[in-house]
């Protein structure tokens, strides 16, 4: 045998060490909710005592175990939860010296509605915890998780400095574990991310075909024709809407087919920018994957709220659809999306397709590997794109609406974050997409605010009173899309403003309500303008594209968001719609979130949409000729103008 | 162009199939075991397998055929545990089976160890490892062994529910000078610093360099308990041993 050279010897050393530490990571991330004692059998390994242990029969050399993951494990272990906590508590305490003058402080930390001192140490979980909101986190507030994202809206400086575990967080962004109090003198203002957003779900009840891929037969549970659990007493499955701003879950029980529990809640990626080209950027710094990620923990975290509440089994979860745009399904997939933020603008999957690499753009994958905490030979099915940012939520629509099959002129028009329109006209269906940014869901402009509490959601003009209607009837703190489209039209009826977003008299600014303060100025006025003209252009061009006139269109389907909110007589007036006989404007809710789930009743749905995808013609607006043209045109609150 | 059916050994052929789906990763894992002689092949199916007499047996049998130590590990050990990776990335394999083939691969090396001092290649250092008395928790004590002996070190692992007398004899059985110690309770943590003053009236605290390391342990717990050092994972575990056999050389 020869002597071996050590040198060489040094390098099988790194090697093995680098296998070695990806195991140990990846640990970490497995054990944050599955017990590391548990063998690939559900069987326990460990030596010390655990009430989910369930005794040794005489056949056995291992216990089962009976923990369905949904309680933190350690908490089961024989071990004292209590003593972690005062273990904790006191060393937190000795790193404050009771003598500090500025513990008795002028300064306040608050949230919407709630006021508590300023005490320097504290965390701000601790002040959620004092002002009983919901904050999620999975490590135990050590900062691993990074679910329990905040946003701190006033007093950043008066916080400690960010840990190396908030480095992708970006500007007014923290760990609520992570931000202690630092300066007690001044205020500090933060909200929690998911609050309870007036969003829509679904509301059609059209009668389904049923024919999903997960059935029962006898004690066995299929998945098509694989074998994949032993029947507990249940069969579900998750219809996820994944929208840039908002997400809607349902529960959908398989075997009745009917929708059990519904949730939604504001799409946790935000501090990776408001839009999805914003998101893209995101993903390509330094903290690629953490959008990922970060959504992957939010959705988890969802999944054992509807455990909890419904009662369910999370391992009787056995299919999950997901429909998003492109860009939203891609990050949750963990797919590289830059090809998206660049010309041409396509997913990976779609040139895939387009190449002939796939047969199609929809998306199989396990669970597992997405560490989804469902059963674990769950499958998701991504919906397929249409093309370009046009994605799986507008095959949804398409979907519940069985656009397709209808005859005459028929209009699509998707309001959101991004704005898609589908026309249908004679046997040729065109599709654009319109980046309408967020102006109208609160962002960018001064008292714009999504559909929460206290939004103004609409208003109107009589005898020269400006009158108004908030969410919740409560006093108003802002003005939500349906509230700005109706201000918008209400300043332009009675001659308040021009079309070119100048108010009478020249003045900086309109005042909406005087007392608390909201007003709408010049330069909201100007971006509402932009994400107007993104709609405009979308329904101007594809109108144009196929020859068809407002008067020829015998529905228009509007769905969203907010769309179920707006006044279409307020929207045609400003051009944010088409001028159709408002007759004709048929509002459908969240048809996405309908669509999900009867895409994941239905395998023929699936396999008949592709069908209707292929023939759908994608536009792109900016390589119109004179597109520009008609941008600046529809900058204008004035109603669509056809020749 | 290498096919998986140019695999010899059939339960390796199995494993790919069944477990790794992404292609290139595919690919190199056929490039890899088709090209190695089929005896080693069996020694990789058996790391997989987590079938530690296995790979005792055949590691053995391996080098008196007198087939290259490196060899060994290259296409025997290395490249089983590499599927181990990807099983476990991919959640299909869990960390009771991770240390079953950890310990698999500690069973082969056990028959290169002598060819290596032969080499004049010796263990980076010498660490004890045990969770401490009135403590069964070991996964995080277990996972830190895997890691320091992949970095080259000798490891003696003591088991759960060690007592300061227990450290003391194997300190001086083996002449080790690390001693690392692991706590899962916070009703536990105290017989770190209790094993430290054991250490202290023997008279043996300056020959050996004391890490700690706990869910519930933090820094300042352990320089409360009088140890030298503190580590948050298995990774930086090894550091740290390296780092203490660095200053003990110099």
């Amino acid at each position: 045998m020869d002597k071996i050279d050590p040198e060489e010897y040094e390098k099988r050393v790194a090697r093995i060490t680098s296998l070695f530490s990806d195991i140990v990571k990846h640990s970490e991330t497995q054990s944050l909710t599955r017990c590391p004692y548990k063998n690939k059998d559900d069987r326990c390994t460990a030596s010390f005592g655990c009430r989910y242990k369930s005794p040794i029969k005489s056949d056995e050399s291992l216990p089962q175990c009976d923990s369905d993951d949904l309680l933190d494990y350690r908490s089961a272990w024989d071990t004292h939860p209590e003593s972690y906590e005062k273990m904790r508590q006191q060393l937190q305490e000795t790193n404050l010296n009771p003598d500090d003058p500025r513990i008795t402080s002028a300064g306040t930390v608050s949230t919407v509605h709630k006021t508590l001192p300023a005490k320097v140490g504290k965390t701000l979980f601790d002040y959620a915890d004092d002002f009983q909101l919901s904050v999620p986190s999975s490590c135990g507030r050590m900062g691993q998780c990074h679910e329990c994202i905040i946003e701190i809206t006033e007093g950043m400086e008066s916080l400690c400095p960010k840990a190396e575990t908030e480095a992708f967080l970006s500007e007014s962004f923290r760990l609520a574990c992570q931000s202690s109090v630092q300066h007690s003198d001044k205020n500090i203002c933060f909200s929690v991310l998911s609050r309870s957003p007036q969003i829509l779900t679904a509301t059609q009840t059209a009668t389904l075909d049923r024919d999903p891929t997960v059935i029962r037969k006898g004690n066995d549970v299929y998945y098509q024709d694989e074998l994949i659990d032993q029947f507990r007493g249940g069969i579900f499955g998750l219809a996820i809407d994944l929208g840039t701003s908002t997400i809607v879950m349902e529960l959908v029980n398989l075997q009745s087919c009917e929708a059990i529990y519904t949730c939604s809640f504001e799409n946790p990626q935000r501090f990776g920018g408001s839009d999805v080209m914003n998101r893209i950027s995101y993903d390509a710094g330094p903290f690629r994957g953490k959008l990922h990620r970060v959504l992957i923990n939010t959705l988890n975290d969802k999944i054992f709220h509807i455990a909890e509440q419904t009662q369910i089994d999370r391992r009787m979860i056995y299919e999950i659809v997901l429909v998003g745009n492109p860009t939203m399904r891609d990050l949750f997939f963990n797919l590289d999306v830059q090809s998206i933020g660049q010309r041409p603008y396509k997913s990976s999957m779609e040139h895939a397709f387009l190449e002939g690499k796939r047969t199609t753009t929809a998306i199989t994958s396990l669970t597992r590997k997405l560490r989804l905490a469902v059963n674990k030979n769950a499958r998701v099915f991504g919906a397929p794109i249409i093309a370009s940012h046009v994605g799986g939520d507008i095959v949804a629509d398409l979907v519940t609406l069985d656009l397709a099959v209808q005859t005459g002129t028929v209009m699509l028009v998707d309001v959101g974050t991004n704005t898609e329109v589908v026309l249908k006209s004679g046997n040729r269906m065109v599709t654009a997409s319109c980046p309408a940014g967020p102006a109208f869901e609160g962002g960018l402009v001064t008292f714009g605010m999504p559909g929460y509490e206290g939004a103004i959601e609409s208003i109107t003009y009589q005898e020269d009173q400006l009158t108004y209607q908030t969410i919740g009837d409560v006093k108003p703190t802002g003005i939500c899309g349906s509230g700005l489209i109706d201000l918008l039209a209400t300043l332009r009826r009675s001659e308040q403003m021009t079309p070119m977003g100048v108010f009478a008299d020249k003045a900086q600014a309109f005042t909406v309500v005087p007392e608390p303060r909201i007003t709408l100025s010049r330069e909201d006025a100007s971006h509402l303008a932009q994400a107007k003209a993104a709609n405009y252009c979308g329904q101007y061009i594809l109108m144009r594209s196929l020859g068809v006139t407002p008067e020829s269109i015998d529905k228009l389907y509007l769905a969203g968001g907010f769309a179920n909110y707006v006044d279409p007589e307020s929207a045609i007036a400003i051009g944010f719609l088409a001028p159709v006989d408002t007759e004709r404007i048929i509002k459908v809710g969240n048809s996405a979130s309908q669509g999900a789930k009867e895409l994941l009743l239905s395998q023929k749905k699936r396999q008949d949409i592709e069908k209707v995808i292929a023939q759908i013609e994608h536009i792109e607006l900016e390589t119109t000729a004179d597109f520009f043209e008609i941008f600046v045109d529809g900058c204008q609150f004035k109603p669509m103008q056809f020749v | 162009m290498v096919e998986l059916t140019d695999i010899q050994n059939t339960s390796l052929r199995q494993e790919i199939t069944e477990y790794v789906e992404k292609v290139n990763e595919r690919q190199h894992l056929i490039q890899l075991y088709s090209k190695a002689r089929p005896d080693l092949q069996d020694i990789a199916a058996a790391i997989v397998a987590g079938d530690h007499e296995t790979v005792d047996r055949l590691t053995e049998k391996a080098l008196q055929e007198e087939i290259q130590a490196l060899e060994v590990m290259d296409d025997g050990l290395i490249a089983g545990m590499a599927l181990v990776g990807i099983k476990f990335r991919e959640n299909f394999i869990f960390v009771p089976e991770v240390l079953a083939c950890a310990r698999a691969m500690k069973a082969g090396m056990k028959h290169i160890e002598p060819i290596l001092s032969a080499s004049g290649i010796k263990p980076v250092g010498k660490v004890i490892m045990g969770t401490v008395k009135g403590d069964l928790h070991d996964i995080g004590k277990n996972l830190c062994i895997m890691m320091l002996r992949g970095a080259g070190f000798e490891v003696i692992d003591l088991g759960v529910d060690t007592s300061s007398d227990d450290f003391i004899d194997a300190v001086e059985e083996y002449e080790a000078p690390i001693v690392g110690m692991s706590a899962l309770l916070t009703t536990t943590m105290p017989n770190m610093g209790k094993t430290i003053e054991a250490f202290i009236d023997a008279d043996l605290r300056d020959d050996v360099k004391f890490m700690v390391g706990g869910a519930p342990v933090t820094p300042a717990f352990a320089d409360d308990m009088g140890a030298d050092a503190y580590g948050d994972s298995a990774v930086e575990c090894v550091d740290i041993a390296k780092r203490f056999v660095a200053t003990a050389d110099s």
